[in-house]
């Protein structure tokens, strides 16, 4: 098996009397995508947030390339959370008053990176994603489809570790969700980065390698699911193997397919 | 009707820790504004009321048969004035002046209470005491006054007056005691009239943001509605209901704070003299009419930031580029200024008041114009992330940025057109008592008026950022959820308010003291430069402290991991 990327270790964590996560154990591997399902209420958000360093679990441990980050403070784990991790989430992720470049661009000069510099980084995402021509227009000015691809780019550009995604799909139309999801399980893959999935969806769940299902806090085990599969041969870009927020400046191109995004649609039978 | 009041409470109050805290800073907001509202009107009221009382020793000559003399002049005790009135009855059956019972006849005198009292006066105004003169006929609590008697032949109420002119009168002879108001007492309800102005702009600036404070989320509730079908009617309807029953609990929130505010108000020292209690307490009818005229206002003021609502039902769920202003903003502010120079001593009071009201709203007008292309500039030139959120965020919403600043900008206005006029403490005015007091007024004036905006500015700036930050929680939380520093979204948000802040109070201050240039006849005093200096001082603090005291509020808002669609 690959490298381990994120780990959770005896995850739990309560809201009141509320239990939310009562145990749970979790593994992602390097370039992995893996769906987190269940019905509201299961406890996939909350298992989420700890693993993204938004929660402190009551108890349990979090590891990120082997080393732990729960136990971080709120400062480090915002920075980490800046430089290791991305976000796509149902709806509003992006500021309304920034056009979709400098949305994109918004986690890079966080990080520093001259703005020219970032807004140039940003806008090479555009193409690539099938945004080509929107760069200068505002949320408010795009489709949710169109939005959701903004919110993928702009999870992708400081070259996260993992990608964490909440009902990405969530406000969208069924085949517009499916375009998504491929380039959200495409582009990330292709930036050798893993994903994580939250979602009440058996289809957008399918185009993951693996599901995990959650139940009242706890993880049913089941028979493995493998879905959608990564087609093969296509180059990697890397990624830093330190969990301090090491970001530097530069960033390589973004790898996603060079054809255009219709050109990409998975065969029916890939599903 | 009665279905859409309900639903409008059920929404109020079913608004939640945020709505409640939302609606609870309309209601301070109103409050404060009222309160202040209402000492504007006062003030008017106070010195129209001491001119009355004081009327009737200002003698106006007879037009017909003449039934008795009188004379006035100012004597003095150390620095205290103390106004004596000769009086003899040409015809008896003459009635007495208000405050008195009757008339003292040759060898009598009536006193005032306060000069009774002092011991240092005993015998200065010889005769026997035949009265006390009641509050009505004096201008002030503590006030010094003797009416003297004479017979029609002595020297005190024959000859002429031969001193300043605003310490004394010829001998008159008169009708009766109703008199007139004095030239000074005029000048004063001048000054009161164009200090109103000062006052009532701001606020009625500060009480339409307050409408609009969380239009952000009643504009989504709204557009809600509308989907479901409500008519535009019935949503304008609402608006209204929601927004009149908070601004009336605001408006009576504010008349208590007024209440509570006049026995400190009654002791500020005008013309050597502090107030009566009924001085400050403008009567039922004005006090009804502003707390009708507050809450219809907040309820227009609403309606107009709803017209994008009502227009569509998508209105305010697509953010888009906002139509750009116009520059004919500025125009009219040019346009307004042109006027100025021409103004003078001369120009009535009424025009004064109208241009530099209108001046005052131009500078509103033009407000968000310029803060919309400071915000172009903003974003064009920055480097970091900061400023970048800071500068696209005015270009998105000039006019709400434009809120959090604008009382203090205007201020700035009021700062430099009084600045201008402040007279320099060290004027040699030698034994000019009547001028001293004059200029002694007119700083006591400029540190109320002032104190006053500067209340207004710092409590709206401070009111409009808590707001800014409810409305906007949800991009706060996602932003601090990637991990953005809570230091780079406080930094945004202040400079936000910083930049505008320093080119319109700038501006503003500048269009002051053009305002008062053709006033300006000391020319420009150490004194008026350090108030310009202290108020640009105090209102930059003042607007810094009160956006850092919404820090605790993003702070909370933002720990709330989980975004929510609101």
């Amino acid at each position: 098996m690959s490298q381990i990327v994120l780990e959770g270790r005896d995850l739990k964590k309560s809201f009141g009397p509320t239990v939310a996560l009562a145990g749970v154990d979790f593994v992602v591997h390097r370039g992995e995508a893996v769906a987190i399902m269940g019905p509201s209420g299961s406890g996939k958000s909350t298992l989420l947030h700890c693993l993204a360093g938004i929660m402190r679990p009551d108890s349990g441990e979090v590891h990120l390339l082997g080393q732990r980050i729960d136990t971080l403070g709120e400062r480090k784990r915002s920075a980490l959370r800046r430089t290791r991790f991305g976000f796509v989430f149902q709806f509003g992720q992006l500021l309304p008053e920034l056009p979709a470049d400098e949305n994109v661009a918004l986690p890079l000069m966080l990080g520093d990176v001259p703005r020219a510099q970032a807004v140039q980084q940003a806008r090479s995402w555009f193409g690539p994603l099938g945004l080509a021509g929107m760069e200068g227009r505002r949320p408010g000015e795009l489709s949710g489809g169109q939005a959701q691809r903004v919110a993928i780019a702009r999870a992708l550009a400081t070259r996260p570790a993992v990608v964490f995604a909440d009902e990405p799909t969530g406000a969208l139309d069924q085949a517009t969700g499916h375009d998504t999801m491929r380039l959200l399980v495409d582009a990330t893959r292709r930036n050798d980065a893993s994903l994580v999935v939250v979602t009440h969806d058996p289809e957008v769940a399918r185009w993951c390698d693996r599901v995990v299902e959650v139940r009242d806090g706890r993880i049913l085990t089941g028979p493995p699911h493998t879905g959608y599969v990564t087609p093969a041969g296509l180059p990697n870009a890397g990624y830093a193997t330190t969990v301090a927020p090491s970001y530097t400046g530069h960033v390589p191109a973004p790898q996603v397919p060079q054809e255009s995004p219709r050109g990409w649609r998975p065969e029916a039978g890939e599903r | 009707m009665s279905n859409l009041l309900r639903l409008t409470w059920r929404l109020l109050k079913g608004g939640g820790r945020q709505g409640l805290l939302g609606s609870s800073l309309t209601i301070v907001a109103v409050a404060v504004s009222t309160a202040l509202l209402l000492f504007a009107v006062a003030v008017n009221f106070a010195f129209a009321g001491r001119a009355d009382r004081g009327a009737w020793r200002h003698p106006v000559p007879a037009k017909g048969e003449a039934r008795a003399v009188e004379a006035l002049h100012i004597d003095f005790l150390g620095d205290r004035p103390i106004t004596v009135v000769d009086v003899a009855v040409l015809e008896p059956g003459v009635a007495p002046p208000r405050g008195l019972s009757r008339l003292p006849m040759p060898g009598e005198v009536a006193i005032s209470p306060a000069l009774a009292g002092e011991p240092a006066l005993r015998g200065r105004y010889p005769g026997k005491i035949v009265g006390t003169i009641g509050d009505e006929g004096l201008v002030h609590p503590g006030e010094l006054v003797a009416v003297v008697g004479h017979a029609p032949g002595d020297a005190a109420v024959s000859a002429k007056w031969k001193g300043d002119y605003r310490l004394g009168q010829s001998a008159t002879k008169v009708a009766d005691f109703t008199g007139a108001p004095s030239s000074d007492a005029v000048a004063y309800r001048f000054l009161a009239i164009i200090a109103s102005v000062f006052m009532v702009v701001p606020l009625l600036v500060f009480g339409g943001a307050a409408a609009r404070l969380t239009v952000a989320r009643r504009d989504r509730r709204l557009a809600s509605l509308r989907l479901v079908g409500a008519t535009p009617g019935q949503v304008v309807a609402m608006t209204v209901a929601e927004a009149v029953i908070t601004a009336f609990a605001g408006a009576v929130l504010g008349l208590a704070l007024y209440a509570v505010a006049i026995p400190p108000l009654t002791q500020v020292e005008i013309t050597g003299g502090t107030w009566f209690t009924s001085d400050m307490w403008p009567g039922v009818l004005p006090i009804a009419a502003v707390l009708l005229a507050v809450p219809l206002l907040v309820g227009l003021s609403a309606v107009v930031g709803l017209r994008r609502v009502v227009v569509s039902p998508l209105g305010v769920a697509r953010r888009e580029t906002p139509p750009g202003m116009r520059f004919i903003r500025v125009v009219v502010l040019l346009a307004i200024l042109a006027v100025v120079p021409a103004m003078g001593m001369g120009v009535s009071v009424g025009v004064v008041a109208v241009v530099l009201g209108s001046a005052f709203l131009a500078l509103n007008l033009v407000g968000p114009w310029v803060v919309g292309v400071i915000g172009r500039v903003t974003a064009r030139t920055a480097r970091g992330p900061a400023r970048l959120l800071a500068g696209r965020r005015l270009v998105d919403d000039p006019r709400s940025a434009w809120r959090t600043v604008s009382g203090v900008a205007l201020t700035g206005f009021v700062a430099g057109f009084i600045g201008l006029l402040t007279p320099p403490t060290d004027l040699d005015v030698g034994s000019d008592k009547a001028t001293a007091w004059l200029l002694q007024d007119i700083r006591t004036g400029t540190v109320v008026v002032l104190a006053v905006s500067f209340l207004v500015a710092i409590v709206s700036s401070g009111i409009t950022a808590a707001s800014s930050v409810l409305d906007r929680r949800q991009t706060y939380a996602l932003l601090r959820l990637a991990g953005t520093d809570l230091a780079v979204l406080d930094k945004a948000r202040r400079l936000e308010t910083l930049i505008p802040l320093v080119v319109m109070g700038g501006g503003s201050i500048a269009t002051g003291m053009f305002c008062a240039a053709p006033f300006a006849r000391l020319g420009v005093s150490a004194a008026g430069a350090l108030t310009l200096l202290i108020c640009v001082a105090a209102g930059f603090a003042g607007v810094i402290a009160a956006g850092a005291l919404s820090r605790p509020l993003l702070r909370s808002v933002t720990t709330d991991p989980a975004p929510r669609p609101d």
